[in-house]
């Protein structure tokens, strides 16, 4: 049993875009469907004018609310490894769990076209992973996690065990590792810096922590 | 599943290096290289735009096969009417072409021509073209797009000339005030600048990001100075004066540092040159603790002056050795007469014109003494070194054009006056260019004339001056700082080249279009400034070859187009480290391979089987193989002390054979001796490479060694370079370059340069009243370099990069004029007109829009429908808005409306 988490430090993102196309890419996934979006937020007024990089995903939650709306049981929890998953062969498309999701971090798998006129050979090749009419959404890359832990690899730690959006993050912003593990990576992290996670309110305990930004732009005041 | 590791190179941060996943014969995604992890500041991961690779790749856009132009007439227009062609066909019409096209012209320029772009990046694609290009000799290199006039022009000439400093970069792990003054380094820093300054971000480091509006790295710095567009230079000089005349010198200055490795204490004579003693015709300096002036390297100097004012006897050197005897004359030294130089340039001054605070300015320069460590060492690779952590950086547009000299210059001057350069923690150079070798700082460094490093400037002395250039830029006339070596004719004056071609310019012989033009990974109608001129030049080329990917702005005026291997098909080995563009310090250095991860998807060519062939058909393939040998294209030769791999002239060798052989020597060469690795060794290894000891980046312990100083801040050599240069283009009538000569100054005089763009309105008569925006251009990731703006994958990635939806505008500027969030924005310039979407944003000076990224396609395949404008196409040819180095700013003043 473990509980996976992701740490996000949005001191360090810079809205680069990396974990976006490399998870579209580890993934296989078709124009438009982006299991990861990173977005800009800008507050205050100028010239006292405050950005972040907001990186966005599935949180996984401990307590997913998905789950519960699920009329098929395709949206489960995978208790060994608290990461949500959706079965694909169960799922009916009915998008309740679209509409059930607090951090609207699902999207209904459907690409009727391509990136060009007719599909690549990448293309004809990656989208027979998927299947339309279905629900889709991050799983933390749960098949390297799987594919990982059988060749007894640390998940966060060794690169053949870490989601592609940790391991291909440029800035070192993504961490990932077993919260339960006080010795983890992502354990300390938190411990170091705490961190907050969206929606407390909602009380499904989410997976992802986000580290608060330092950097302000303390503009020219005088 | 197959990994296979090979490098992207695309933009000028690279080589970084990756593995391609390979599955059932297709490239099934891309993954970080840990392997490498110890070695490379980017730690074996890569950026945005090459997972975009497989999308290039797999590109139905692609060009499929060679093409010929069947109709004659060339223009926007005008149908190319292309027909595919046998690979035979292309290549012998090539060779036929080329054949003609060996030697000079009438004119005494070049024959043929070749464009790079994209930074020099080509060169890690290339293949053993450079090989083939040095059989067929004779090439005018200088019409390339990507540097030479839009690159961080100032600073590669002024400061690689100071202290081997191509690109400015911060000693980003231990420094802890980096301020940075336009440069994007989120966006052009490439993975490793990124990565460095998140960690740096973490360990506590402040950044100060200084520029018109709030970028992709002001977002994550620690303060945001919005200054007013092209005025850098008053708050830079702003901060000399606070530094020099406000503060205790004693304090603020690291004054052992500024009086044995600078030219600061060397006396000035009444005529503005050094004096310098009547014998040696060595500088002299005062020494306070003698009371006497002394030679500057004299052994038995104690003390010397940088302040006061002393009488000596000497003589002066001014331009073209003409010499000026002394007895008894009143001489300051150089630091002084910084001094008294820099006494108007006063923080309320520089407030007026940047439209920035007194008390901001004050405080930055309090930040800058407070962060200093004036005093510090530190230890590395078991030397003791000062430790200075304060960097300041410089980006593109703050040191190109107007002013490009004067940060240059000052910034320097700064890093002088705390200690911090070239030491850890502060401002170095990541790298040298045009001075040899590149690979190592410390091995550019001689020992030069007057105690300063040696400098091969090109010839203004009446007697070396070329009355003749031999590239149509003219560089070796007109920039003497840019050299001549290998990197020289890339660097400029490219726009010069472009508009004086088939036109009457004083004192000039026609200059006439070459021959045979061949482009590689280049789109230069896109790129340089006025579009439509460079459309005329394209379309009046006689014979105009380009290796292509898909059709573009450029190759559409191409009468013959060839389509190359994409990154994931061709094979190269290419070096890589130890230092490059601004944040890429490698702790090794080496050589990677680019392996084809699959078969090639179209009928398109390696380049190194193009050069081959081409050379065959030329019967140039002895030549060919002699510069393969000679270590033109991995600077290895292939018989070394260790190893005799040497390829035999007379053969046609495959491609495999040749970069075999190449990995055997270059491993052999690196290892002297131990290792011998072949191709098939680096296609499962992928890179092969050796300990760079890091204090190698700093050039101080070399400066010391060589008891050598900075030739800073009196510049009393570019002064007489600056006058001999005037007089030799007098003599020959060549008046056109007058304003740019005024550069040449000992202590470059500052201004508000934002006014050089109301007179360029006047110029072009119109009202600069009229035109109340300044409209700059800013780098994002998914599109800084790498020509990806035709794939539709980055588009998606950069749907979140608000700059991509139109022209950034500060949002009450906006709403007071009526506009709301996209609205349609007529954006006119005294030149000419386009639209955009307005972007609201806060984060913008109300005097400034912003573009983002370099856009305008018109036939590019899918780029054409993008939208998005091109900043270039606003500006107009104008000779005055050059600097000495020929390079403009991507600046120009627009007036808004709804449309």
């Amino acid at each position: 049993m473990a509980r996976y988490v992701m740490v996000v430090d949005l001191e360090k993102c810079t809205g680069c875009q990396t974990c976006v196309v490399a998870c579209k890419m580890w993934n296989g996934l078709g124009p438009g469907i982006q299991r990861v979006t990173v977005v800009e937020k800008e507050e205050g007024e100028y010239p006292n004018v405050r950005r972040a990089y907001i990186p966005k995903r599935c949180m996984n939650c401990k307590d997913p609310q998905c789950t519960k709306v699920c009329p098929t049981g395709a949206t489960k929890r995978d208790d060994e490894k608290s990461v949500v998953t959706v079965d694909k062969d169960k799922c009916m498309g009915c998008r309740y769990c679209m509409m059930a999701c607090p951090y609207n971090a699902r999207t209904f798998y459907k690409h009727e076209q391509w990136y060009h006129e007719e599909p690549s050979a990448w293309e004809k090749k990656r989208y027979k992973e998927h299947t339309e009419g279905v629900v889709d959404k991050c799983d933390f890359c749960i098949s390297r996690i799987d594919s990982g832990l059988k060749k007894a690899l640390t998940p966060g730690v060794d690169p053949d065990a870490t989601p592609m959006c940790v391991l291909s993050c440029i800035a070192d912003a993504l961490h990932f590792g077993d919260i339960d593990d006080p010795e983890s990576n992502v354990s300390k992290i938190i411990e170091a810096r705490g961190g907050f996670r969206l929606l407390p309110e909602m009380e499904t305990d989410p997976s992802i922590y986000y580290l608060p930004k330092r950097t302000g732009n303390e503009a020219d005041k005088s | 599943m197959k990994k296979l590791p090979t490098y992207c190179d695309q933009c000028y941060n690279g080589p970084d290096l990756f593995r391609a996943v390979v599955e059932d014969g297709v490239v099934h995604s891309l993954e970080p290289n840990e392997t490498c992890e110890d070695i490379s500041p980017a730690k074996g991961k890569i950026c945005v735009k090459a997972y975009g690779l497989i999308q290039k790749l797999y590109s139905p856009h692609r060009i499929k096969a060679p093409l010929l132009r069947t109709n004659p007439r060339k223009g926007r227009d005008e149908d190319p009417g292309w027909k595919e062609i046998s690979w035979d066909e292309a290549l012998t019409l090539l060779a036929d072409k080329i054949g003609k096209a060996r030697g000079l012209d009438d004119a005494g320029f070049p024959k043929m021509a070749v464009i790079m772009g994209q930074a020099a990046s080509p060169t890690a694609y290339s293949g053993t073209l450079p090989a083939l290009l040095s059989a067929i000799g004779n090439i005018d290199y200088t019409l390339g797009a990507g540097e030479g006039i839009k690159c961080y022009h100032s600073e590669h000439l002024f400061c690689e000339y100071w202290h081997r400093c191509f690109i400015g970069a911060a000693d980003t792990p231990r420094a802890k005030l980096v301020i940075s003054f336009g440069h994007n380094t989120n966006a052009s820093g490439g993975v490793a600048g990124v990565r460095r300054h998140a960690h740096a971000r973490e360990s506590g480091y402040k950044r100060i990001q200084v520029e018109p509006h709030l970028s992709a790295s002001a977002t994550t710095s620690d303060q945001w100075i919005p200054i007013k567009v092209k005025t850098d230079a008053p708050l830079m000089y702003a901060l000399i004066h606070i530094l020099t005349r406000e503060m205790d010198r004693n304090k603020s200055c690291d004054l052992p540092f500024i009086k044995r490795r600078t030219s600061s204490p060397y006396l000035v004579g009444p005529r503005g040159w050094f004096i310098r003693d009547k014998k040696t015709k060595d500088p002299l300096v005062w020494d306070s603790a003698a009371n006497m002036p002394r030679t500057h390297s004299s052994l038995d100097l104690k003390d010397a002056a940088l302040e006061g004012e002393y009488v000596v006897s000497g003589i002066e050197v001014g331009a073209d050795g003409e010499e000026w005897e002394h007895e008894e004359v009143s001489c300051k030294p150089s630091f002084q007469l910084m001094l008294d130089f820099m006494e108007e340039y006063t923080p309320e001054w520089a407030a007026e014109i940047c439209d920035v605070s007194v008390e901001t300015i004050r405080n930055l320069a309090a930040e800058i003494v407070e962060h200093a460590h004036v005093g510090e060492t530190i230890e590395l690779c078991g030397e003791t070194l000062p430790y200075r952590p304060v960097a300041i950086i410089l980006g593109k547009t703050v040191n190109n054009g107007p002013g490009g000299y004067q940060v240059s210059w000052a910034r320097t001057i700064i890093a002088m006056l705390i200690g911090a350069l070239e030491v850890p923690g502060a401002t170095i150079g990541a790298d040298q260019r045009m001075n040899r070798p590149h690979h190592d700082r410390w091995s550019s460094v001689w020992p030069g004339k007057d105690g300063f490093m040696k400098n091969f400037l090109n010839p203004t002395d009446k007697a070396s001056w070329p009355a003749s250039a031999q590239s149509r830029t003219r560089f070796e006339q007109l920039l003497p700082l840019v050299l001549n070596t290998g990197w020289s004719p890339f660097l400029g004056p490219t726009t010069l080249g472009w508009l004086t071609m088939n036109s009457e310019w004083s004192g000039l012989p026609r200059t006439t279009a070459p021959d045979v033009t061949l482009l590689y990974r280049a789109n230069p109608a896109l790129s340089m400034y006025f579009p439509e001129v460079m459309e005329e030049k394209l379309a009046s080329l006689p014979f105009f070859a380009c290796i292509g990917y898909t059709i573009d702005e450029s190759n559409y005026f191409a009468d013959l187009i060839l389509p190359d291997h994409t990154d994931l098909e061709g094979l190269q080995l290419f070096r890589i480290g130890p230092s490059i563009h601004s944040e890429c310090f490698w702790s090794s250095y080496g050589f990677a391979i680019r392996q084809a991860a699959v078969d090639p998807v179209v009928n398109s060519i390696d380049l190194t089987d193009f050069s081959t062939q081409m050379a065959e058909r030329l019967g140039i393939l002895e030549e060919y193989n002699a510069a393969i040998n000679a270590g033109i294209v991995s600077g290895v030769r292939l018989k070394n002390e260790y190893v005799d791999n040497e390829l035999d002239p007379a053969t046609l060798h495959s491609k495999e054979e040749i970069w075999d052989r190449l990995c055997k020597s270059s491993t052999a060469a690196l290892s002297e001796g131990s290792d011998e690795h072949g191709l098939d060794w680096f296609k499962e290894h992928g890179f092969y490479a050796v300990n760079y000891p890091e204090i190698r980046h700093f050039l101080h312990p070399v400066m010391v060694r060589w008891g050598l100083r900075y030739e800073i801040p009196y510049q009393e050599n570019i002064r007489r370079v600056g006058e001999q240069l005037g007089r030799r283009l007098k003599e020959n009538g060549m008046e056109w370059w007058d304003e740019q000569l005024e550069e040449y100054a000992a202590f470059p005089k500052c201004e508000d340069f934002s006014e050089m763009w109301n007179m360029e309105c006047e110029m072009a008569g119109a009202d600069p009243d009229d035109f109340q925006f300044w409209l700059i251009n800013t780098r994002s990731m998914q599109y800084a370099w790498g020509s990806n703006a035709g794939m539709p994958l980055m588009a998606e990635a950069a749907k979140h990069v608000p700059g991509f939806k139109g022209a950034l505008i500060n949002k009450t500027v906006a709403q007071e004029m009526g506009l709301e969030e996209g609205d349609i924005m007529s954006i006119e310039s005294s030149h000419a007109e386009v639209e955009a979407r307005a972007v609201l944003r806060e984060g913008v000076r109300p005097d400034t829009v912003v573009f983002t990224g370099q856009f305008g396609h018109w036939i590019t395949p899918f780029a054409k429908d993008l939208g998005v404008p091109n900043m270039n196409t606003l500006i107009g040819p104008n000779k005055k808005m050059l600097d000495a180095g020929g390079s403009l700013s991507d600046v120009v003043k627009v007036r808004i409306q709804k449309a």
